[in-house]
């Protein structure tokens, strides 16, 4: 890569303004180059964006840069309600009805959980601490067979030498239903939560804590009415973040819900639509581009606390 | 419509609950220093309540609701008396006659246990011990003894009699319930069971002295630990720690995980060729791209040689050789994956190109970017594919990747996708046309022949490092040259040749990365950038000071610096690359040799319902991933 180097006056050149003048027109590439990445990075979305308003004919015969065949049709088709497999409105619901608990849920845990690891003294607690923390590297993968077992049979302890089987979670029949993804979505997403909130709070003046103890407040109190309001850009961050991650998210939908057409979310329909070749694929680029807008609004009016939590998840560590 | 109103409800209705339940937590436990029998009742009723529904919820209860509300009436009655009382014989007394009460009623009211195994039959027992005296004998005098040891290792804090008390008590527990023939008992002996288990656990709670003050205010605070961690550990445990415990178990299992295998279901994975093939190692030899990668490492090497002799020893790294090396790795990877075949070198291909380009790239881009004009749009723009699920990247490639069948007398044979547009309209323009052809080979060669003289003034001024920068320009563009006058891209027989990136293997892999690349470059940036900015400017402004070139300053104060920072960005990429499923699940599904473990894990478990080959893959890419855990495990450790 070439790297800009400054103008050394003491330059020999038989023309010294020329070499001047091309330097300093070479220590400009650089960011040629970046909006070059910029243009190349954007190009992909922008392309299915303009496909998406093409009708069949034209999406199937030119490429996207030709324009023409200009249409709404596809976005009409998606959006319709009971559209059959083409209509994208129940799975969007869907989508929102799992990612929005999926990101409540999991905030409300892991700031107790935070603020106990981060304020409450307790033994083994920077053990205990670390241990959760770790779990964040152990694959959603290690947990789906069970987990699905879980669902749909509910939780037995076979004791190995008697043979006999004791039911320790009952059978709520979870499968395929929406809840399943919730309680997995709060479970994998914890460590992560937890860790990030703790980085948050365990950060703020020890004197608010001292001085709200010494006016007789518990834990409790303190939590509520101290930590909580002082911790909202970080809990911010985590919404945002768990919001994208659960809206975008595919294994576990598909592996929880599975066959319950009814209940599955965006991700999974428009995933098997790409499956079913030639005859969809028009109306795919709409529906994909539907799915994407509420991440990208979100994304774009919240970048900043998104930026903040994937920072401090990572650069603090 | 319908629909979002029962969501909601679900919603409202789960975190109402779960708002309830914690702050009722809070203020149970709040009574604890002013109200202490009203606590300690409380404590009773849940206790004895938990008990008796989990007896009730295994169907092990004649006429349950009555029995259930007989024992919470005795267990709330019990906690309030012994909440009042201070004499230790009474209390002991009330104690008794509590553990005494539950425990018979437990084993008096005891039935059948209705069971379902996991493959769905269901089992019937009598839940009636078949107390046997030499084991019961044993196991009680065995856990008592235990309970000494206990009490002496911790030098001898609290009362012996408790310490034995409790162990003989958990050792009558297993040798009445766990070791017996739990079928073949009467009602008696089940009563005596219970029983003595009841009068163990009543004499425990009956001889603590009532609390005092001290001891409620403790009680008080010492809660809120529980209760504040209880809920994510709850969570933790149920979807990630037994979870986890059960795929080991099950990976050493059959299909239905019902018997023992042992290593089988491992060697499934290692040794089908689908996963694990070698047998092309040859091929490797022949491949250019291999040739190349060697070429460019050895010229990594020649440059350390001439820049160590200039300053005395061996070899000295140094940007381009390191540049060098970057590629050549990363060539050398490339060939040495595309002949060792398999869903495990897939995976490995995955986590070197994915993880070393997405770093690379997106420590360039935070580079140049961070004092260029405009930079916070330009590093939204590249962050952006961050915020699409991948399955929409997917998607989104799929349609660059489009490839129709080529037709004659159509700009670019009538292509779809981009790529594949420009890849005909390049064979087009260099093989089938004369003048447009004419005017590109003059532009480019221009073009060469100015980036030529560039680097003949850089030398003559001495500014080597845009010197060897324009050089290394020119190589690409000297090769695009030779290429446009020879004739390149997708043209043969007067008409356009189409390049199948999907389907064509070993090389497919390639472009699917090119997806999650896309994605996750974003997120190397703006990490990248952010500790760039946090560099101190203090010790930019000393080394511009000392003369420091950019590239210097670059090198040898901003590396230096950002070095912790790229170790996080690489072990998190290992992670999340490791576990790619999704785009390859959406483009090929693993089919023309792009399957990865995730995605084979995925199919063997819930396509084709092998659970024990699903749990032997997953523990594998557990296991891939173990090392940077503990990584990060030791990062932790450091930074508490």
């Amino acid at each position: 890569m070439v790297q800009p180097t400054p103008t050394r006056p003491a330059n020999s050149l038989t023309d010294p303004h020329l070499g001047r003048r091309i330097y300093r027109w070479l220590s400009s590439i650089p960011t040629w180059i970046l909006w070059g990445l910029v243009v190349i990075w954007s190009v992909p979305t922008f392309g299915l964006f303009v496909s998406s308003f093409r009708d069949r004919d034209a999406q199937i015969t030119t490429g996207w840069w030709t324009g023409g065949g200009w249409t709404l049709d596809n976005y009409v088709t998606v959006l319709t309600p009971g559209a059959g497999s083409r209509g994208l409105t129940n799975a969007l619901l869907n989508s929102l009805a799992i990612s929005l608990p999926a990101t409540v849920i999991p905030i409300a845990v892991a700031a107790f959980a935070a603020y106990a690891f981060a304020w409450i003294p307790f033994k083994g607690r920077e053990w205990a601490f670390v241990g959760v923390v770790a779990l964040m590297a152990i694959p959603a993968q290690m947990s789906l067979i069970p987990l699905l077992q879980l669902y749909s049979g509910g939780g037995h302890l076979t004791i190995p030498w008697l043979d006999k089987t004791v039911t320790v979670f009952p059978d709520l029949s979870l499968a395929g239903e929406i809840s399943a993804v919730w309680i997995t979505h709060t479970g994998f997403a914890l460590p992560f939560a937890i860790f990030l909130i703790h980085n948050y709070m365990s950060q703020l003046p020890k004197d608010v804590f001292e001085s709200a103890r010494i006016d007789g407040a518990d834990h409790f109190t303190i939590f509520w009415r101290l930590v909580l309001p002082l911790s909202v850009p970080v809990l911010a961050a985590f919404a945002i973040f768990q919001f994208l991650w659960t809206w975008n998210d595919y294994l576990i939908a598909l592996t929880m819900i599975g066959a319950n057409g009814a209940n599955l979310p965006a991700t999974v329909r428009i995933a098997s639509l790409a499956g079913e070749f030639g005859v969809q694929e028009h109306v795919l680029t709409a529906g994909a581009f539907v799915t994407t807008v509420l991440p990208l609004v979100v994304f774009f009016s919240l970048q900043r606390y998104f930026v903040r939590g994937i920072l401090a998840g990572s650069v603090k560590g | 419509m319908g629909k979002l109103l029962t969501t909601v409800l679900g919603v409202v209705g789960a975190i109402g609950v779960s708002a309830v339940l914690f702050i009722g937590a809070n203020k149970i436990f709040d009574l604890a220093p002013r109200h202490w029998r009203w606590f300690s009742a409380l404590i009773g009723f849940l206790v004895s309540g938990t008990v008796f529904l989990v007896l009730w919820a295994n169907d092990l209860l004649l006429s349950p609701l009555a029995v259930t509300i007989t024992a919470v009436v005795i267990g709330t009655v019990g906690g309030f008396v012994l909440g009042n009382v201070s004499n230790r014989w009474w209390r002991l007394g009330v104690g008794v006659a509590m553990g005494v009460a539950l425990g018979g009623i437990a084993g008096f009211y005891s039935q059948n246990i209705f069971g379902v195994l996991p493959d769905g039959t269901q089992v019937i027992w009598p839940a009636r011990p078949d107390l046997q005296l030499g084991p019961l004998a044993g196991w009680t005098v065995g856990g008592a003894v235990l309970g000494a040891a206990i009490w002496q290792v911790r030098s001898r804090v609290k009362p012996l009699y408790r310490s034995v008390l409790l162990w003989g008590t958990l050792g009558w527990a297993v040798g009445a319930y766990a070791i017996s023939n739990l079928s073949g008992g009467t009602r008696n002996e089940a009563v005596l069971a219970g029983v003595v288990l009841g009068l163990g656990f009543g004499a425990l709670v009956g001889t603590r002295p009532l609390a005092d003050d001290r001891e409620r205010g403790r009680v008080q605070t010492e809660s809120r630990k529980y209760i504040f961690l209880g809920p994510a550990f709850l969570f933790i445990a149920v979807t990630l720690i037994v979870p986890t415990i059960r795929t080991l178990i099950l990976s050493v299992r059959d299909r239905r995980g019902e018997n023992f295998l042992g290593i089988e279901n491992y060697q499934k994975v290692f040794s089908n060729p689908n996963t694990f093939d070698t047998s092309g190692w040859r091929l490797l030899f022949t491949s250019r791209l291999f040739w190349m990668g060697v070429i460019v490492v050895v010229v990594g090497l020649i440059i350390a040689r001439v820049r160590g002799r200039e300053v005395g020893t061996s070899m000295v790294g140094s940007p381009p050789s390191y540049g060098a090396w970057f590629v050549g790795g990363l060539l050398v990877s490339a060939a040495v994956l595309s002949v060792l075949r398999g869903t495990l070198f897939n995976n490995l291909w995955w986590v070197i190109t994915v993880t070393l380009v997405s770093s690379a790239l997106g420590l360039g881009i935070a580079v140049l970017a961070d004092r260029a004009k405009h930079e916070a749009a330009a590093k939204s723009i590249i962050f952006l594919p961050m915020a699409i699920s991948f399955v929409g990247a997917g998607i989104i490639w799929r349609f660059m990747y489009q490839a129709r069948q080529p037709t004659a007398d159509v700009p670019h044979g009538g292509q779809t996708g981009l790529l594949n547009a420009l890849w005909v309209g390049l064979g087009e323009l260099t093989q089938s046309s004369t003048w447009p052809k004419a005017i590109a080979v003059t532009l480019v060669a221009v073009l060469a022949v100015g980036m030529a003289l560039l680097a003949v003034m850089a030398f003559r001024d001495g500014v080597r490092g845009v010197g060897w920068g324009v050089v290394v320009a020119l190589i690409p563009v000297l090769w695009f040259l030779y290429s446009l006058i020879v004739g390149v891209g997708g043209w043969a027989d007067g008409r356009g040749q189409i390049i199948l990136f999907i389907q064509n293997s070993p090389f497919n892999n390639l472009w699917l990365m090119v997806v999650l690349i896309w994605t996750q470059v974003g997120f190397a940036m703006i990490i990248f950038s952010a500790a760039i900015k946090a560099v101190p400017a203090v010790l930019i402004e000393a080394a511009k000071v000392d003369g420091a070139t950019e590239s210097q300053l670059f090198w040898k104060v901003t590396m230096p610096q950002i070095m912790p920072t790229i170790g996080v960005v690489i072990t998190t990429l290992i992670v999340l690359v490791m576990k790619v499923f999704d785009i390859v699940k959406v483009m090929t599904n693993g089919n023309f040799d792009t399957q990865v473990i995730a995605n084979e894990m995925w199919q063997r478990a819930f396509t084709e319902l092998n659970f024990g080959l699903g749990s032997a893959l997953a523990v594998v890419l557990f296991a891939a991933v173990l090392p940077v855990l503990v990584v990060n495990v030791r990062r932790m450790q450091r930074a508490v």
